[in-house]
């Protein structure tokens, strides 16, 4: 006989991002995204997170929960709600202006109180965003909760309290396994993330989402633009490529000669 | 900031060449913030390393043996900052260095600058350059209201020289601290090879190649006579044609080698975003009015079975004949 273990409370972090094909913009004056006329969607890499958090909850079936937990503000509330049309069970919004321009450490600080405070068994994170691009949120988290980090999981199971994963390297993967709760972020190779059917969409609309401000969370210190530890002085936009030349090559022979020409000129042979 | 520590990564004691930049890098900081330039090096084969690493402009390596994955890299590099005092933190920006560099940066409440491309110093503070959103944006930001400050640099951005460096090895004692973390095992699944970030030439395969068969044979050959690396676009990782670790894009690497040779990729934005920054760029398509031709140096329109091969062995020739 297996020892009873109650069910799991998985959280899954999720951060909203302009879409990948929109033309971004930064707004000189205030430093911050452009965000108007700008469609904004889930973190591609997040589905790959609620993906692997509901295939978890639906293998485990034992009353095993997933919350969606979001740092954004009230505007992103239907997009939250997207990721609980995919099955996850309820959502928590941190919604402050105190928390508008956070940088890393800031994101880190009030986002690791907001997890705590809903006393998680394991935490489910994409690897990054496709806006900021830094990789460096899932090990913030895992640092400021005191869980274990098991970051770069391309596999994951649950099993008598501990979580164990594939971590990818960069010529296969390594087994690593730790207690809960602690902390994983899943790579793009873990699932394919499902689409939310019909009755999940209808479903969502009755699900809670919990709104919580920076004064529910007891921060003692100040997170957003003000307390930035990596502040941003200056942003510009690089000079457009130029459009090159383009060669027609009907005859290979003649094309792969002339790549060999141009790398000449440019001193890679 | 005074001090500059490069956390340096390593496998059984070989370095990632990331961290061998790092630890250039490492110098040259610390010689404008007037302070001095510290290695860490931790786990299974830091000896080794540390030995290689007298031959970089380092004042003081230290090492430590504890294998204790991410956890005893980041009580090592936590040791030497806070006997070190004000410290600038350099990591690589690859996985584990970003474990090790996050961490640290949240242990001691600092800031972190991820995937900088240039360091700019003033009167002892540190601001980081790094291309965001694809590279359609460069921001600058001030590492500030901290004694530390952790910055992930690109691979292949900033030079690893070797120079008469005679860095005084330090020893870190154990701290007896069991891992959060255990480590079963570690499989390899493909030989060595070098990844897309860090190789200065990279040839990619998209759509066009039409299955998984290419990216082993004529793309992996001209890859290799470059003494490259190959990479994908998104829509021949998510055929399955090659393993997402060579995916090149908005949901894979950003990457800026000194040359990109993309074979039969459109160029959509989403790929476009992660090699713009690229100093050369070669398309190999069927369509000479794919959107790549807007931003590629040259675009040769033909057929990229036919051209790739030619190709590579021209280069094999003209490198045959320098050597």
């Amino acid at each position: 006989m297996c020892p009873e273990v109650p069910p799991l409370k998985i959280l899954v972090t999720v951060k909203l991002v302009p879409d990948t094909n929109a033309d971004k913009r930064i707004d000189p004056a205030t430093k911050r995204l452009v965000r108007t006329g700008v469609e904004t969607v889930l973190n591609p890499f997040d589905e790959y997170a609620i993906e692997a958090a509901l295939q978890l909850k639906e293998k485990l079936n034992d009353g095993s929960t997933v919350t969606i937990v979001s740092m954004t503000p009230v505007s992103g509330k239907e997009i939250v709600r997207k990721a609980l049309a995919m099955g996850a069970d309820d959502a928590v919004m941190l919604s402050d202006d105190a928390v508008a321009g956070s940088d890393l450490w800031g994101t880190a600080v009030a986002l690791a109180a907001t997890i705590k405070a809903q006393s998680p068994d394991l935490v489910i994170t994409g690897t990054q965003s496709t806006d900021a691009i830094s990789g460096d949120l899932p090990g913030m988290l895992a640092e400021k909760l005191g869980y274990p980090g098991l970051t770069y999981a391309r596999k994951l199971e649950v099993d008598g309290g501990r979580v164990r994963v594939q971590r990818e390297t960069e010529t296969g993967y390594m087994t690593i396994s730790a207690a809960l709760p602690a902390v994983v972020s899943v790579t793009k190779s873990a699932n394919e993330p499902r689409y939310p059917s019909l009755k999940g969409i209808m479903g969502a609309k009755k699900k809670e989402i919990k709104q919580l401000a920076v004064a529910d969370l007891g921060l003692t210190v100040a997170v957003g633009t003000d307390g930035a530890k990596a502040q941003l002085t200056d942003l510009a936009t690089p000079p457009a490529r130029a459009k090159g030349q383009v060669i027609q090559a009907p005859d290979p022979a003649e094309g792969a000669k002339a790549i060999v020409q141009f790398l000449k000129d440019r001193k890679f042979l | 900031m005074k001090n500059v520590i490069a956390f340096i990564e390593h496998k059984h004691g070989t370095i990632r060449r990331s961290s061998l930049e790092a630890a250039t890098q490492a110098r040259a900081l610390a010689d404008q913030l007037g302070g001095k330039a510290h290695a860490v090096v931790a786990g299974d084969g830091a000896q080794q390393a540390a030995a290689t690493l007298k031959k970089y402009p380092l004042d003081q390596i230290h090492v430590s043996d504890e294998d204790r994955f991410i956890d005893g890299a980041v009580d090592a590099v936590e040791f030497v900052a806070k006997a070190a005092g004000p410290s600038l933190v350099l990591v690589g920006n690859t996985m584990i260095g970003r474990d090790v560099g996050s961490r640290f940066a949240a242990r001691v409440d600092c800031g972190v600058n991820a995937d900088v491309v240039e360091f700019k110093t003033e009167g002892g503070e540190v601001s980081c350059v790094m291309p965001k959103l694809g590279g359609l944006v460069i921001t600058t930001c001030k590492l500030t209201g901290s004694d530390y400050g952790v910055a992930a640099i690109r691979p292949n951005v900033f030079a690893a020289k070797e120079t008469s460096g005679a860095g005084e090895i330090v020893q870190i004692a154990s701290s007896g601290k069991a891992s959060t973390v255990t480590v079963e095992d570690e499989v390899d699944e493909a030989a060595a090879e070098l990844g897309v970030e860090e190789a200065s030439v990279v040839v990619s395969g998209g759509r066009g190649m039409g299955g998984p068969e290419p990216f082993t044979t004529i793309l992996k050959d001209l890859a290799e006579a470059f003494g490259g690396a190959v990479g994908a676009s998104r829509a021949a990782v998510d055929a399955g044609w090659v393993s997402h670790g060579h995916q090149v894009g908005q949901t894979g690497k950003t990457i800026s080698p000194q040359l990109y040779i993309a074979v039969g990729i459109s160029g959509a934005i989403q790929h476009k975003v992660g090699m713009r920054t690229s100093e050369t760029i070669v398309a190999i398509n069927k369509d000479g009015n794919a959107p790549i031709a807007e931003f590629a140096d040259l675009l040769v329109a033909g057929d990229a079975f036919a051209i790739v091969p030619e190709l590579t062995k021209l280069v094999r020739d003209a490198k045959a004949v320098h050597a």
